[in-house]
């Protein structure tokens, strides 16, 4: 589905990945775990074209997308969630949900309502104003209603109530179930460990592990993230 | 904390959502509930009519500035000259070619409203990584260049423009309104409500407010943000184009006069934060109707400033807007994403003395080399020297922006005057001048303790027009007879044409000397510095108001010094409009200083020769050359402003950095600082 | 300003809030002189804004804020700066039209201008001299001597942070606040980054607080360490002691940690 080769990318003079190599399989869930200030975030815009990597090649479906802007990644199948709240907080959550639904796709704000019935009852309201946690489901509503093949996920159980991040972990399982391929990164490793087909572990912009989740044990995490062996 | 949190955000929702509008309609309905009574009694319902449809006019302006501004973070300091544009095109083709007017209409519309939209989105795509002074610099330009080429090509007589609208008259109540004022009026709403309904129930409505807000985002889910901006100046400039083609039949066509007139249009989008389209519909009728209400009680008058007070409503709501709002709603768009500019290079050691010999030798051979016709040309243009010398201190080496600079300068020439008519001698008049244009630059720094980048430029534009339209007529400048004698020192046959170029060169000596010391002392240091980074300034302890304030200080100083001389060259000075005082002229030396480079002396050396000496020369002497000067100082201006973004294009080639604070917690602040859109 | 006793930076029950999000909720802690503590946690703990409470560029909601005696509350951040609170920026803020010499003594010269109304506009010589040679010192300890002439902006970022950091070196702050240095470095250069740090630290006598979330660079400086989540200090202690805190690695893994994982796996 994606596939990214060789990527170097960064910001101005800061290199951030530093020749990245990661494939996500048609359907399969691949969690990219590492600490913060590692690149998981940057490695997220190179795929979603919000930025374009120096170095490498970003493939989907095969296709050479490489600086492609982000908008036909998008139109490509490839819904990107990212870092904070992916949502307009001046628009109302129905103005919200009409822009998350490709043109000439109906009226999908219903179908939204389906999966995050707590969002109906506050279509008219303007999305600033919700909880962090419905803000969320607002934004995690478009990788429901854009039918992508792909979708990249942000820390999006960042700062929300631990009963909230159970119920959008259920969410991405019904849509991992549905077939829809995600790479995610997330701040609850467990979570994210049950939920991943692979996993991948970047640091200070290096790939250092690439693999299944029952490959992994408590303490390679634990040093990725802490700095420290055990 | 989420719990409570979302609960307090909750409560705030439906007022949130209409605070600006209800913020508005307060004072609107206190101003109705005094206002009515009072203009029922002494029968002023026909200003009344007058001023909402003037209003109409400026609300249409003011609907496109806020609309491209919001969403492309460029400022259209030309829309005056681009209605102006569209009005003459629209001239062109109705009296000109024959056309019937719905015709000549439609093609003015296509040509300035929608040509024009594609070539100021294209600017402002190469401008969205520009810092501030070249965003400024871009589109003053346009400015300049407009106003050249439409003088040059139909004059700068007034021309007359019959009403092409029915003009037979309706009994409202007791008062006569014109069909062709209720068509007017009724455009003006017809386009807020569809704006407004734009805005809420169409996809590129919604998206064109997602776009400000968070391009990136708006990329990510599909829409591809160029696209919307594109539509965004296509409406907001054919809303320009359509108001100039309405003010027309009432005051005729004059480009001068609509970019003045066309204040009012800025006024209103200030009184609105640039943000709030509602808001500056209703104040740019509050505009228009107490224009026509104060203009109706004042025009008996004796008194010239107080009879056409009036006229300053525009400029005095504009500045008091940018002065009083909180800067918290005046955020420059994609702030962050800027790159910074390239560092002035210095010339090596030897060069500079090389360069300096040659310029010195120079100029105290030019009263031998040029005839005596000439020479005073050349004595003009040291003057200038010395303002393009100030004006450069403040724009490149502190990183501030000035458009009022010639009000300085006339402060200093006016003052000059004032102090010689009195009898003081040349030297002591002189050091008065400056003595009384330094608080003049403490009060325009003040705004630049909370305003930066384009906000300070309109706030210094609006005070360049306060100057020109409010003070250089009254006895404290220029006086009611728009003159001011002045005399030349008599000493040392200074009083001749070659005795004061030498003195005046000696004069614009000691100023380069006073740039270089300033550049080298800690202050220039402290400059620099505010012009790469104030927040690193002020983390070490520099008081950067301080700085603001002693910049503009010695900026405004020396420019009064500049305007001194340039008085002495005719003996006389006046403030008029297009003279050498005239406010626009402000305009025209930030353009010209922006393409003679950075340098610190030789650019306003440079930028005065260009200015001021090179139309004495074949073939710039040529009456093309002089009529469309502007044109070509304009579109160099544009031209180095958009070059560097050029390259540059590609959005997607760069990331912005990360912020520093991401998550909820900065979405939050986001939104509590953001006013609403519509 | 360096003479005397070098000042601790005390935060006491600083509660930080946004209309009605609380980002930082009654923390605590105290940095003292000569050595570096450290300030951990998560993206969104309110590392940053605990910072920013400190260095005055957002206001606190509740609680005090003092550097020795001096109590900062209500100061203007240049004010701060004057009483000797120093700052470095994530996003690094360097001059970068100037050379590396001439940022460097800028900041010296910026803290000196502060001294007297006048002093912004002449520079004595006596001051000169000071800038010169804490300039040159500075630039020495930081290993910057090669790149002195460069133009700071056509640096690399680790570079830059360097430069950053010696300008905050030379000028007379007596505490300083780094807010995440180690960002955008490589391994290599973040190690370079603290063995510079500790010998300041060591030489000076002058105290650091290091907002971080790189454990590397904190655990190779820091003496104490104070860790946040969600606006609220969830631990403190010593360098070894943190990093064997099972509530630490909860907050940096997740709430239900690795085991709870390897448990899911099982049934999985």
């Amino acid at each position: 589905m994606l596939e990214l080769s060789g990527i170097v990318a960064g910001y101005d003079s800061a290199v951030v990945l530093r020749n990245v190599d990661l494939v996500v399989p048609p359907g399969a869930v691949v969690a990219l775990l590492g600490p913060n200030g590692a690149g998981k975030t940057t490695l997220l815009r190179v795929a979603s074209g919000l930025l374009a990597p120096t170095e490498g090649r970003v493939l989907v479906e095969g296709k050479d997308m490489t600086g492609s802007a982000p908008y036909r990644l998008a139109a490509a199948g490839v819904c990107h969630i990212p870092e904070g709240r992916g949502i307009f907080p001046a628009l109302s959550v129905a103005e919200n949900l009409r822009l998350q639904t490709p043109p000439g796709g109906g009226r999908m704000a219903e179908r939204a309502v389906e999966v995050f019935p707590r969002l109906g009852e506050r279509m008219s309201q303007l999305a600033g104003t919700l909880s962090g946690g419905e803000q969320q489901m607002l934004a995690l509503a478009r990788a429901y209603l854009c039918n992508p093949k792909l979708v990249l996920l942000d820390e999006v159980s960042m700062g929300l109530a631990p009963k909230i991040v159970d119920e959008i972990f259920e969410y991405l399982h019904t849509l991992a179930a549905q077939g829809t391929a995600m790479l995610l990164v997330e701040q609850y490793v467990g979570k994210a460990l049950a939920l991943a087909d692979y996993v991948h572990i970047l640091k200070r912009g290096r790939i250092n592990f690439a693999g299944e989740p029952c490959e992994i044990g408590e303490e390679m995490v634990a040093e990725s993230y802490l700095g420290v062996g055990a | 904390m989420s719990a409570t949190a979302s609960a307090r955000a909750r409560k705030a929702g439906p007022l949130a959502d209409h605070r600006p509008a209800v913020l508005a309609a307060l004072p609107a309905i206190a101003v109705l509930v005094i206002g009515i009574p009072w203009v029922q009694a002494n029968h002023l319902w026909p200003f009344v009519v007058t001023g909402v449809t003037d209003g109409s006019i400026y609300a249409l302006a003011a609907l496109g500035l806020v609309l491209t501004f919001k969403t492309s973070g460029v400022f259209n300091f030309a829309i005056g000259a681009q209605a102006a544009a569209s009005a003459y095109v629209f001239y062109s083709f109705r009296v000109d070619a024959g056309m019937p007017w719905p015709i000549a209409a439609l093609l003015s519309l296509l040509l300035v409203g929608v040509v024009g939209s594609l070539v100021l989105e294209r600017l402002a795509l190469w401008l969205a990584e520009a810092p501030a002074v070249r965003r400024v610099v871009a589109t003053i330009g346009l400015l300049v260049l407009l106003q050249s080429l439409l003088t040059g090509l139909y004059g700068t007589a007034t021309i007359a423009f019959d009403d092409f609208l029915p003009t037979g008259l309706v009994e409202i109540g007791s008062v006569n309104v014109g069909v062709n004022q209720m068509i007017v009026v009724a455009l003006a709403i017809v386009a807020t409500i569809g704006l407004f309904l734009f805005f809420k129930s169409t996809r590129l409505g919604i998206s064109m407010q997602a776009v400000v807000d968070d391009s990136n985002l708006l990329a990510l889910q599909g829409t591809n943000p160029v696209k919307v901006r594109r539509y965004a100046w296509a409406i907001g400039s054919s809303f320009v184009s359509i108001s100039g083609m309405l003010v027309a039949p009432a005051i005729g066509i004059d480009v001068n006069q609509l970019l003045v007139l066309f204040i009012a249009a800025f006024g209103a989008a200030a009184v609105a934060s640039f943000s709030s389209l509602p808001l500056a519909f209703a104040s740019a009728m509050v505009i228009g109707v107490s224009m026509n209400l104060l203009a109706s009680q004042l025009t008996s008058n004796q008194n010239l400033t107080i009879s056409a007070f009036y006229t300053q409503v525009p400029f005095l709501v504009l500045v008091a807007a940018l002065a009083l709002l909180p800067p918290r709603r005046l955020v420059e768009r994609g702030a962050r994403r800027v790159r910074r500019a390239r560092p002035i290079r210095a010339f090596p050691r030897q060069a500079v003395y090389g360069t300096t010999a040659t310029v010195v030798a120079v100029a105290l051979l030019i009263p031998d080399l040029v005839g005596p016709g000439d020479l005073t040309q050349y004595t003009t243009g040291v003057g200038f020297v010395v303002i393009f010398m100030s004006l450069g201190l403040l724009l490149w080496t502190s990183g501030q922006i000035s458009l009022c600079h010639m009000a300085f300068a006339a402060v200093g020439a006016t003052s000059f005057a004032h102090a010689q008519h009195n009898g003081v001698p040349w030297l002591l008049a002189m050091l008065f001048a400056v003595a009384v244009t330094v608080p003049v630059g403490a009060i325009v720094a003040i705004p630049s303790f909370r305003l930066t980048g384009t906000y300070l430029a309109v706030i210094t534009f609006g005070v360049g027009l306060l100057f020109q339209k409010l003070l250089y007529g009254t006895f404290l400048m220029f006086g009611k007879f728009d003159n001011q004698q002045v005399t030349r020192p008599d000493a040392l046959n200074m009083s001749g044409d070659r005795g004061y170029y030498y003195l005046s060169l000696a004069v614009a000596g000691v100023c380069a000397l006073a740039v270089v010391a300033v550049r080298r002392s800690r202050l220039g240091r402290l400059l620099r510095g505010l012009a790469d980074s104030p927040v690193a300034l002020d983390a070490h302890g520099a008081n950067t108001r301080l700085t603001r304030l002693f910049v503009f200080c010695i900026s405004a100083a020396m420019a009064a010094v500049g305007g001194v001389l340039i008085a002495g060259v005719t003996t006389s000075a006046s403030g008029n409009p297009s003279g050498s005082f005239g406010y626009f002229n402000s305009l025209v030396m930030v353009a010209v200083l922006t393409f003679c480079g950075r340098q610190p002396l030789l650019s306003p050396i440079a930028a005065a020769f260009l200015f001021v000496v090179l139309k004495i020369y074949p073939p710039f002497d040529s009456g093309f050359f002089v009529d469309y000067q502007g044109v070509f100082f304009g579109a160099l201006a544009l031209a180095v402003a958009v070059v560097p973004g050029i390259a540059r294009v590609q959005p997607s080639r760069r990331g912005a950095l990360r912020t520093p604070e991401g998550g909820p917690v900065r979405a939050r602040r986001d939104l509590q600082l953001r006013g609403a859109w519509v | 300003m360096t003479t005397g006793q070098l000042p601790d930076l005390t935060v006491e029950n600083l509660t930080v809030r946004f209309g009605g999000l609380t980002a930082v909720n009654n923390v605590s802690l105290t940095a003292g002189s000569g050595s570096i503590t450290g300030m951990l946690g998560p993206n969104g703990a309110g590392k940053t804004t605990t910072f920013n409470a400190c260095t005055g560029v957002v206001p606190a909601w509740a609680g005090t804020l003092h550097l020795g005696d001096c109590r900062l509350n209500g100061r203007s951040t240049a004010s701060r700066a004057a009483h000797g609170l120093g700052r470095t920026f994530q996003r690094m803020e360097l001059f970068d039209s100037m050379t590396v010499r001439e940022n460097v003594a800028l900041g010296p010269e910026a803290a000196m201008s502060a001294r007297r109304p006048w002093g912004q506009l002449f520079c004595p010589a006596k001051e000169a001299r000071e800038i010169r040679s804490r300039t040159s010192t500075a630039i020495d300890l930081c290993g910057l001597g090669a790149l002195a002439n460069r133009t700071s902006g056509d640096l690399s970022t680790g570079q830059r942070r360097l430069v950053e950091l010696a300008r905050a070196i030379a000028s007379p702050f007596r505490f300083l606040l780094l807010d995440e240095p180690s960002s955008g470095l490589d391994v290599q250069e973040t190690e370079q980054f603290g063995a510079i740090l500790r010998t300041f630290v060591a030489e000076t006598g002058i105290g650091v607080l290091l907002v971080e979330h790189d454990m590397a660079l904190v655990a190779d400086v820091c003496t104490y360490i104070h860790v946040l989540d969600f606006g609220c200090k969830i631990f403190e202690g010593t360098t070894a002691e943190t990093m064997s805190s099972d509530i630490v690695r909860a907050a940096y893994l997740g709430s239900e940690g690795v085991s709870a994982a390897a448990e899911g796996l099982a049934h999985a």
